[in-house]
Protein backbone atom coordinates (compact mmCIF):
# COMPACT_ATOMS: atom_id res chain seq x y z
CA UNK A 1 0.00 0.00 0.00
CA UNK A 2 2.74 2.46 0.99
CA UNK A 3 4.52 1.58 -2.22
CA UNK A 4 1.39 2.45 -4.15
CA UNK A 5 1.14 5.78 -2.35
CA UNK A 6 4.80 6.51 -3.07
CA UNK A 7 4.21 5.64 -6.71
CA UNK A 8 1.18 7.90 -6.87
CA UNK A 9 3.16 10.74 -5.27
CA UNK A 10 5.97 10.19 -7.74
CA UNK A 11 3.47 10.76 -10.51
CA UNK A 12 2.12 13.89 -8.81
CA UNK A 13 5.03 15.38 -6.84
CA UNK A 14 2.93 18.31 -5.63
CA UNK A 15 0.93 16.08 -3.28
CA UNK A 16 3.89 14.97 -1.18
CA UNK A 17 5.38 18.41 -1.48
CA UNK A 18 2.36 20.09 0.06
CA UNK A 19 2.75 17.86 3.07
CA UNK A 20 6.41 18.83 3.43
CA UNK A 21 5.51 22.52 3.28
CA UNK A 22 2.95 22.05 6.04
CA UNK A 23 5.52 20.30 8.24
CA UNK A 24 8.30 22.82 7.70
CA UNK A 25 6.78 26.21 6.88
CA UNK A 26 6.72 27.59 10.41
CA UNK A 27 10.34 26.77 11.16
CA UNK A 28 11.56 27.83 7.70
CA UNK A 29 9.76 31.15 8.05
CA UNK A 30 11.24 31.68 11.52
CA UNK A 31 14.78 31.01 10.27
CA UNK A 32 14.32 33.64 7.55
CA UNK A 33 12.73 36.02 10.04
CA UNK A 34 15.58 35.58 12.52
CA UNK A 35 18.07 36.72 9.88
CA UNK A 36 16.02 39.39 8.08
CA UNK A 37 13.96 40.82 10.91
CA UNK A 38 10.83 41.54 8.87
CA UNK A 39 7.93 39.31 7.95
CA UNK A 40 7.47 40.33 4.31
CA UNK A 41 11.05 39.54 3.30
CA UNK A 42 11.05 36.40 5.46
CA UNK A 43 7.98 35.05 3.71
CA UNK A 44 9.46 35.84 0.32
CA UNK A 45 12.67 34.01 1.15
CA UNK A 46 10.80 31.07 2.68
CA UNK A 47 8.78 30.72 -0.53
CA UNK A 48 11.95 30.82 -2.62
CA UNK A 49 13.50 28.10 -0.44
CA UNK A 50 10.47 25.85 -0.92
CA UNK A 51 10.48 26.44 -4.67
CA UNK A 52 14.11 25.39 -4.82
CA UNK A 53 13.27 22.33 -2.76
CA UNK A 54 10.49 21.55 -5.23
CA UNK A 55 12.98 21.46 -8.09
CA UNK A 56 14.99 18.84 -6.19
CA UNK A 57 12.05 17.10 -4.64
CA UNK A 58 12.88 13.75 -6.20
CA UNK A 59 16.03 13.55 -4.07
CA UNK A 60 14.42 15.13 -0.99
CA UNK A 61 11.46 12.83 -0.43
CA UNK A 62 12.67 11.67 3.00
CA UNK A 63 11.28 14.08 5.63
CA UNK A 64 14.57 14.36 7.55
CA UNK A 65 16.55 15.03 4.42
CA UNK A 66 14.01 17.63 3.31
CA UNK A 67 14.06 19.31 6.71
CA UNK A 68 17.86 19.58 6.88
CA UNK A 69 18.13 20.75 3.27
CA UNK A 70 15.43 23.40 3.49
CA UNK A 71 16.84 24.70 6.81
CA UNK A 72 20.22 25.26 5.20
CA UNK A 73 18.91 26.76 1.98
CA UNK A 74 16.56 29.24 3.67
CA UNK A 75 19.35 30.42 5.96
CA UNK A 76 21.69 30.99 2.98
CA UNK A 77 18.99 32.74 0.96
CA UNK A 78 18.13 34.98 3.89
CA UNK A 79 21.79 35.88 4.43
CA UNK A 80 22.18 36.69 0.73
CA UNK A 81 19.12 38.89 0.75
CA UNK A 82 20.27 40.63 3.90
CA UNK A 83 23.66 41.39 2.36
CA UNK A 84 21.94 42.68 -0.75
CA UNK A 85 19.69 45.03 1.16
CA UNK A 86 22.15 45.85 3.90
CA UNK A 87 22.21 49.56 3.15
CA UNK A 88 18.44 49.79 2.98
CA UNK A 89 18.04 47.82 6.19
CA UNK A 90 20.47 50.09 8.00
CA UNK A 91 18.51 53.14 6.84
CA UNK A 92 15.20 51.65 7.90
CA UNK A 93 16.33 50.24 11.22
CA UNK A 94 13.68 52.06 13.21
CA UNK A 95 10.88 50.85 10.96
CA UNK A 96 12.31 47.35 10.86
CA UNK A 97 12.60 46.93 14.60
CA UNK A 98 9.17 48.41 15.18
CA UNK A 99 7.66 46.03 12.64
CA UNK A 100 9.36 43.03 14.22
CA UNK A 101 7.90 43.86 17.57
CA UNK A 102 4.36 44.40 16.38
CA UNK A 103 4.46 41.50 13.98
CA UNK A 104 5.20 38.91 16.67
CA UNK A 105 2.46 40.04 19.00
CA UNK A 106 0.40 43.13 18.40
CA UNK A 107 -0.73 43.27 22.04
CA UNK A 108 2.73 43.90 23.48
CA UNK A 109 3.29 46.94 25.64
CA UNK A 110 5.16 49.93 24.30
CA UNK A 111 7.98 49.33 26.75
CA UNK A 112 8.36 45.77 25.59
CA UNK A 113 8.46 46.93 21.98
CA UNK A 114 11.21 49.40 22.79
CA UNK A 115 13.14 46.67 24.59
CA UNK A 116 12.70 44.29 21.67
CA UNK A 117 13.93 46.96 19.28
CA UNK A 118 16.99 47.58 21.40
CA UNK A 119 17.61 43.87 21.77
CA UNK A 120 17.59 43.38 18.02
CA UNK A 121 19.93 46.32 17.53
CA UNK A 122 22.36 44.87 20.06
CA UNK A 123 22.16 41.46 18.39
CA UNK A 124 22.97 43.12 15.07
CA UNK A 125 26.16 44.48 16.64
CA UNK A 126 27.38 40.99 17.57
CA UNK A 127 29.99 39.31 15.35
CA UNK A 128 28.33 37.25 12.61
CA UNK A 129 29.41 33.89 14.07
CA UNK A 130 27.77 34.66 17.41
CA UNK A 131 24.75 36.37 15.89
CA UNK A 132 23.91 33.45 13.59
CA UNK A 133 24.06 30.95 16.44
CA UNK A 134 21.98 33.13 18.74
CA UNK A 135 19.26 33.83 16.16
CA UNK A 136 18.99 30.25 14.93
CA UNK A 137 18.79 29.01 18.52
CA UNK A 138 15.70 31.17 18.99
CA UNK A 139 13.82 29.31 16.26
CA UNK A 140 11.30 26.73 17.44
CA UNK A 141 12.25 23.08 17.03
CA UNK A 142 15.90 23.97 16.50
CA UNK A 143 18.32 22.38 18.98
CA UNK A 144 22.11 22.75 18.99
CA UNK A 145 22.48 19.87 16.53
CA UNK A 146 20.06 21.45 14.04
CA UNK A 147 21.75 24.83 14.35
CA UNK A 148 25.13 23.16 13.88
CA UNK A 149 23.85 21.37 10.77
CA UNK A 150 22.76 24.68 9.24
CA UNK A 151 26.03 26.42 10.04
CA UNK A 152 28.29 23.43 9.44
CA UNK A 153 29.71 23.38 12.97
CA UNK A 154 29.54 20.82 15.83
CA UNK A 155 26.80 21.08 18.44
CA UNK A 156 29.44 21.78 21.13
CA UNK A 157 30.65 24.83 19.22
CA UNK A 158 27.04 26.01 18.92
CA UNK A 159 26.60 25.85 22.70
CA UNK A 160 29.91 27.61 23.34
CA UNK A 161 29.12 30.41 20.86
CA UNK A 162 25.61 30.76 22.27
CA UNK A 163 27.03 31.24 25.76
CA UNK A 164 29.50 33.87 24.50
CA UNK A 165 26.74 35.65 22.61
CA UNK A 166 24.50 35.77 25.68
CA UNK A 167 27.37 37.02 27.81
CA UNK A 168 28.13 39.86 25.40
CA UNK A 169 24.47 40.75 25.17
CA UNK A 170 24.22 40.86 28.94
CA UNK A 171 27.28 43.06 29.18
CA UNK A 172 26.05 45.65 26.68
CA UNK A 173 22.46 45.77 27.93
CA UNK A 174 23.01 45.98 31.68
CA UNK B 1 31.17 48.75 40.91
CA UNK B 2 34.46 49.98 42.31
CA UNK B 3 37.57 50.25 40.15
CA UNK B 4 39.24 47.61 42.26
CA UNK B 5 36.39 45.20 41.52
CA UNK B 6 36.96 45.16 37.73
CA UNK B 7 38.64 41.75 38.04
CA UNK B 8 35.29 40.31 39.20
CA UNK B 9 33.44 41.56 36.14
CA UNK B 10 33.72 38.35 34.13
CA UNK B 11 32.81 36.16 37.07
CA UNK B 12 29.77 38.32 37.76
CA UNK B 13 28.59 37.92 34.16
CA UNK B 14 29.11 34.15 34.35
CA UNK B 15 27.27 34.00 37.67
CA UNK B 16 24.35 35.99 36.25
CA UNK B 17 24.15 33.74 33.19
CA UNK B 18 24.66 30.32 34.71
CA UNK B 19 23.88 30.89 38.38
CA UNK B 20 27.16 29.21 39.34
CA UNK B 21 29.35 31.15 41.80
CA UNK B 22 32.86 30.30 42.89
CA UNK B 23 33.71 30.39 46.60
CA UNK B 24 35.97 33.37 46.03
CA UNK B 25 33.13 35.29 44.42
CA UNK B 26 30.72 34.33 47.22
CA UNK B 27 33.20 35.65 49.75
CA UNK B 28 33.72 38.85 47.78
CA UNK B 29 29.98 39.43 47.45
CA UNK B 30 29.59 39.21 51.21
CA UNK B 31 32.08 42.04 51.67
CA UNK B 32 31.29 44.18 48.58
CA UNK B 33 27.88 45.76 48.38
CA UNK B 34 28.68 47.28 44.97
CA UNK B 35 29.38 43.91 43.35
CA UNK B 36 26.36 42.31 45.05
CA UNK B 37 24.17 45.08 43.58
CA UNK B 38 25.85 44.65 40.20
CA UNK B 39 25.09 40.92 40.25
CA UNK B 40 21.45 41.56 41.14
CA UNK B 41 21.18 44.00 38.24
CA UNK B 42 22.82 41.56 35.83
CA UNK B 43 20.47 38.80 36.93
CA UNK B 44 17.49 41.08 36.34
CA UNK B 45 18.73 41.97 32.84
CA UNK B 46 19.29 38.29 32.06
CA UNK B 47 15.78 37.41 33.19
CA UNK B 48 14.38 40.22 31.00
CA UNK B 49 16.42 38.98 28.03
CA UNK B 50 15.24 35.42 28.66
CA UNK B 51 11.66 36.57 28.31
CA UNK B 52 12.27 38.93 25.37
CA UNK B 53 14.58 36.91 23.16
CA UNK B 54 12.05 34.23 22.22
CA UNK B 55 9.61 36.95 21.20
CA UNK B 56 11.89 37.99 18.35
CA UNK B 57 11.12 34.83 16.43
CA UNK B 58 9.06 32.30 18.34
CA UNK B 59 5.38 32.21 17.66
CA UNK B 60 5.89 33.88 14.32
CA UNK B 61 4.45 32.10 11.32
CA UNK B 62 3.85 32.85 7.67
CA UNK B 63 0.63 34.53 6.65
CA UNK B 64 -2.44 32.34 5.97
CA UNK B 65 -2.43 30.76 2.53
CA UNK B 66 1.35 30.54 2.39
CA UNK B 67 1.32 26.85 1.51
CA UNK B 68 -1.23 27.35 -1.26
CA UNK B 69 0.81 30.22 -2.69
CA UNK B 70 4.01 28.14 -2.72
CA UNK B 71 2.22 25.24 -4.41
CA UNK B 72 0.72 27.57 -7.02
CA UNK B 73 4.13 29.14 -7.67
CA UNK B 74 5.69 25.68 -7.98
CA UNK B 75 3.05 24.64 -10.52
CA UNK B 76 3.54 27.85 -12.50
CA UNK B 77 7.31 27.30 -12.56
CA UNK B 78 6.77 23.74 -13.73
CA UNK B 79 4.51 24.91 -16.58
CA UNK B 80 7.07 27.50 -17.60
CA UNK B 81 9.76 24.84 -17.63
CA UNK B 82 7.72 22.44 -19.72
CA UNK B 83 7.32 24.70 -22.71
CA UNK B 84 5.41 23.11 -25.65
CA UNK B 85 7.56 21.45 -28.33
CA UNK B 86 6.43 23.81 -31.05
CA UNK B 87 7.76 26.68 -28.97
CA UNK B 88 11.12 24.98 -28.67
CA UNK B 89 11.24 24.31 -32.42
CA UNK B 90 10.14 27.87 -33.17
CA UNK B 91 12.95 29.11 -30.96
CA UNK B 92 15.45 26.84 -32.70
CA UNK B 93 14.20 28.05 -36.11
CA UNK B 94 14.43 31.67 -35.09
CA UNK B 95 17.98 31.20 -33.81
CA UNK B 96 19.01 29.37 -37.02
CA UNK B 97 17.48 32.11 -39.19
CA UNK B 98 19.19 34.80 -37.21
CA UNK B 99 22.52 32.95 -37.52
CA UNK B 100 22.09 32.55 -41.31
CA UNK B 101 21.21 36.21 -41.77
CA UNK B 102 24.21 37.16 -39.69
CA UNK B 103 26.60 34.97 -41.73
CA UNK B 104 25.20 36.27 -45.04
CA UNK B 105 25.48 39.84 -43.89
CA UNK B 106 29.07 39.27 -42.86
CA UNK B 107 29.88 37.72 -46.26
CA UNK B 108 28.25 40.63 -48.10
CA UNK B 109 30.07 43.09 -45.93
CA UNK B 110 33.39 41.39 -46.71
CA UNK B 111 32.63 41.47 -50.43
CA UNK B 112 31.86 45.18 -50.21
CA UNK B 113 35.07 45.77 -48.34
CA UNK B 114 37.11 43.91 -50.98
CA UNK B 115 35.48 46.01 -53.71
CA UNK B 116 36.19 49.21 -51.84
CA UNK B 117 39.80 48.19 -51.34
CA UNK B 118 40.31 47.46 -55.04
CA UNK B 119 38.77 50.81 -55.96
CA UNK B 120 40.97 52.59 -53.47
CA UNK B 121 44.07 50.88 -54.85
CA UNK B 122 43.08 51.83 -58.39
CA UNK B 123 42.55 55.39 -57.29
CA UNK B 124 45.95 55.49 -55.64
CA UNK B 125 47.64 54.31 -58.81
CA UNK B 126 45.71 56.68 -61.09
CA UNK B 127 47.58 59.53 -62.70
CA UNK B 128 45.92 62.45 -64.36
CA UNK B 129 46.64 62.80 -68.13
CA UNK B 130 47.83 66.35 -67.54
CA UNK B 131 50.73 64.97 -65.48
CA UNK B 132 52.65 64.01 -68.65
CA UNK B 133 51.86 67.33 -70.28
CA UNK B 134 53.18 69.19 -67.30
CA UNK B 135 56.55 67.52 -67.67
CA UNK B 136 59.12 70.09 -68.82
CA UNK B 137 62.13 69.39 -71.05
CA UNK B 138 64.24 70.80 -68.25
CA UNK B 139 63.54 67.71 -66.14
CA UNK B 140 65.42 65.44 -68.52
CA UNK B 141 68.26 67.87 -68.77
CA UNK B 142 68.56 68.17 -65.03
CA UNK B 143 68.85 64.40 -64.73
CA UNK B 144 72.23 64.37 -66.41
CA UNK B 145 75.07 66.21 -64.89
CA UNK B 146 77.02 68.24 -67.43
CA UNK B 147 80.70 67.51 -67.62
CA UNK B 148 83.22 70.16 -66.83
CA UNK B 149 83.19 72.82 -69.45
CA UNK B 150 79.94 71.60 -70.93
CA UNK B 151 76.82 73.50 -70.96
CA UNK B 152 73.46 72.26 -69.86
CA UNK B 153 72.28 72.98 -73.31
CA UNK B 154 74.19 71.27 -76.10
CA UNK B 155 75.14 74.00 -78.47
CA UNK B 156 75.59 72.73 -82.03
CA UNK B 157 78.89 73.82 -83.42
CA UNK B 158 78.81 74.65 -87.07
CA UNK B 159 81.51 73.16 -89.25
CA UNK B 160 82.04 76.50 -91.00
CA UNK B 161 83.09 78.15 -87.82
CA UNK B 162 85.61 75.39 -87.12
CA UNK B 163 87.20 75.82 -90.46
Amino acid sequence: MSALIAKAEAGHPAEGFGERIAENQRRVFQIALSVLGNAADAEDVAQEAFLRAYQRFDSLREPEKFRAWVNRIVFRLALNRKRGYCRRLARDTAWQSAETATMVDGAKSAEQQVMLGRLRLEIEQLPEKLRSVLLLSLVEEMDATDVGAVLGIPAGTVRSRLHTARKRLLEVMR
Amino acid sequence: MKDGCQKWKDQLLEAALTGARSKDLELHLLNCKGCAAELRELEAVRARQDSLLPLLVRGAQPSPGFRARVLAAAETNKEHKRAPRWRVWALVGAVATAATVFVLQRAMLRNEEAKDLAAAQKLAEWRAPSDSLLKTPGEEILKTTPKLGESYLPVPVSKVEEE
